[in-house]
């Protein structure tokens, strides 16, 4: 296993526990390569290219907008508010691997199919409840109010793969979670609570599994985002359209935990839910570790979980003082300081922004290191 | 973990150094004091010395860059004081250090070398051209002394005149293993080297003076894990500290306060060598 870092986290984080529901946006953007006219009318989930709408109304015009990191002509609908879907996919029980594959093909689960697929035999599923980042609290969230949707997914994929038991891994910090779930989790005998340690980077795939003991190779981790698409499809029958957002960050008074659809504009949540400090801010995307600074005209995918809105701050980059902590705190002990000498970036890197957090100079070290995954990552 | 930025790395080091600072001047100052050996005024000498440092440090600060800097070479020049002989000239000692450090510092972006080393060493030099070099206290050179090994690890050996604290040293050792900016290694394999060789040489000789050595621990544990120049490859670590042993041990017949600063300076000269090479092939 690797040599994992405990993080220095801020003790005065209020999270409402409550899910704020923000089913109705005034307007979603669809980023795709499509010719709809002004006035056409959409139906909600309707899927173009790899994006399903999820609401129904009419296309605005087009605007260009950040969305993933980069910019992209989308298509603006103005909510309708009918909810007006044209038509439903047949709800199926799956039986086996290769018919639960061709059933989720239906609710255009990619990122779900390739990592059964990538699969040769799953003999152990695990629902890695873990928020990594300081200020993420989506994972911990869905854990604590959907825990009975969660219990009854896994039972069903449990069979699906005729699989004795199932892992619900979480944090040992998240105690009020915890209790909960051992309250009902009884109900469910082929299903285990496994509690983790608070280190950084521990629901990395090859990290749980090294440390629940099983093999990367069978096994299939999913988050919590993915455990919710599957309740909606293989439950519900239905399409997932929501996205489970934690915002949270020092510029903010109270951290919010909104379910939201996705393709809204990141700044029409902000403004409906969060109070500012100040409105002098830096938003970062997905965590300040991990994620990318961003401005509040962003759209809400589903690979986004945590809006961080922190207090504006300028660091100085400093000459390298050539302690060689980049190095030494490198999970992937790639020689950092070299890579960034050199100007060139390392395969090995998985973006975890450890160098950057750091280093003493505040030299931005990941940008350079990780520069082949963010390239990567943008197309 | 927690982050820390250079100037808090600075803070905590020379923080690190006061107690020995303090136990310098209960040696250096108070002891001698008592005895009659020293006036008042050269009660505070090795405050003098540390005082002098950061003014030299604070004016060139000023001159330079307008302003004061928190930054590593303020950690460098209070090394430089702890590190010298009780009997330093306090005139040689401010003169040759601003032009040392003026210079060093022009020399540094042209060359790689330990600068607290540098500068100690050319001091040594300057102040043994118009006195005799000696490492003796007033009470060391009036008296002998037959310490234990107690006596010898709270500081009564012979050495710098606030360096002498192998327990001050040691202490300030197990607070900075657990940070993430401090190269443990390094003063880890410079002492199992030096050890090993001093016990086998004790072992044919008898002599034990070789074995507990104030000024090498106090050099391998502030001196030579300085980052900046120090390799950062734990490999590259372990390979410089090696050779800072072996020559530190081969140095210590010549003089064994000054070994470990001449070892360090040496070693760190290295890395032009590799840069020549580079050139070269280029």
């Amino acid at each position: 296993m690797k040599k994992l870092v405990k993080l220095e986290k801020p003790k005065d984080i209020f999270i409402d526990t409550e899910i704020k529901d923000f089913k109705d946006p005034q307007f979603i953007y669809l980023p795709c390569e499509c010719n709809y006219k002004e006035g056409e009318y959409l139906y909600k989930n309707t899927f173009i290219n790899d994006i399903v709408t999820s609401i129904s109304g009419y296309v605005v015009k087009t605007e260009k907008l950040k969305c993933q990191n980069s910019i992209t002509k989308c298509y603006k609908i103005a909510n309708d508010y009918k909810e007006n879907i044209k038509e439903k996919i047949q709800k199926k029980k799956c039986k086996n691997k290769d018919d639960l594959i061709n059933y989720l093909e239906k609710f255009n689960l990619n990122n779900i199919i390739t990592k059964i697929s990538n699969k040769e035999s799953i003999q152990n599923i695990v629902f890695s409840c873990i928020d990594e980042e300081t200020y993420s609290f989506s994972e911990f969230m869905t854990l604590s109010n959907y825990f009975n949707e969660i219990l009854e997914t896994l039972n069903y994929l449990l069979n699906v793969f005729s699989l004795s038991k199932g892992i619900i891994a979480t944090k040992n910090t998240f105690s009020s979670s915890i209790k909960n779930v051992k309250s009902i989790l009884g109900t469910y005998p082929n299903i285990l609570l496994r509690l983790i340690p608070d280190l950084y980077l521990i629901s990395y795939e090859e990290n749980l599994c090294d440390y629940l003991n099983i093999l990367s190779k069978d096994t299939l981790i999913l988050n919590g985002q993915e455990i919710l698409d599957l309740y909606y499809a293989l439950i519900k029958g239905k399409i997932n359209n929501s996205v489970l957002l934690t915002i949270s960050g020092n510029n903010v008074l109270k951290t919010m935990i909104v379910m939201t659809r996705t393709n809204t504009l990141a700044k029409e949540v902000i403004d409906k839910y969060i109070e500012l400090k100040s409105n002098d801010y830096d938003i970062y995307i997905n965590g300040l570790l991990r994620g990318y600074k961003e401005n509040n005209e962003c759209l809400i995918t589903k690979d986004i979980h945590t809006i961080i809105i922190n207090e504006k701050k300028t660091t100085i980059e400093e000459e390298c003082i050539n302690c060689g902590a980049c190095q030494e705190i490198c999970p992937f002990h790639i020689n950092v300081l070299k890579c960034y000498l050199e100007k060139r970036s390392s395969k090995k890197c998985f973006n975890c922004g450890l160098c950057n957090y750091i280093c003493p100079a505040n030299i931005k070290l990941k940008e350079v290191v990780g520069m082949v995954n963010n390239e990567k990552k943008k197309h | 973990m927690k982050k820390r930025n250079i100037k808090e790395l600075v803070i905590i080091n020379i923080i690190l150094l006061i107690p020995l600072i303090l136990y310098g001047l209960f040696k250096n100052g108070y002891l001698l004091y008592t005895k009659n050996l020293v006036s008042l005024g050269e009660f505070f000498k090795p405050l003098y010395l540390t005082l002098i440092s950061i003014g030299i440090k604070i004016i060139f600060d000023l001159i330079i860059n307008h302003k004061i800097l928190i930054n590593y070479n303020l950690l460098y020049m209070i090394l430089i004081s702890m590190i010298m002989p009780y009997n330093i000239n306090l005139i040689i000692y401010t003169i040759t250090l601003s032009i040392t450090y003026f210079l060093s510092t022009i020399l540094e972006s042209k060359i790689k070398f330990n600068k607290v080393c540098l500068i100690y060493l050319v001091i040594i030099l300057v102040n043994s051209l118009f006195q005799s070099l000696t490492f003796l206290s007033p009470l060391e050179s009036k008296y002998s002394f037959s310490f234990s090994f107690i006596d010898l690890l709270f500081g009564r050996s012979i050495g710098g005149i606030s360096a002498t604290s192998i327990f001050f040293s040691l202490l300030a050792y197990t607070l900075l293993i657990n940070s993430y900016y401090y190269k443990k290694d390094i003063p880890l394999t410079i002492n199992i080297t030096y050890l090993i060789l001093a016990f086998i040489t004790y072992l044919i000789t008898k002599d034990n003076s070789i074995l507990l050595n104030s000024e090498i621990i106090f050099g391998s544990i502030f001196v030579a894990p300085l980052p900046k120049y120090s390799p950062y490859r734990k490999s590259k670590q372990i390979l410089s500290s090696i050779l800072i042993g072996l020559l530190t041990f081969v140095l210590s017949f010549l003089n064994p306060t000054l070994s470990i600063y001449l070892a360090i300076f040496i070693i760190s000269l290295l890395p032009n060598l590799e840069l020549l090479k580079k050139k070269t092939s280029k």
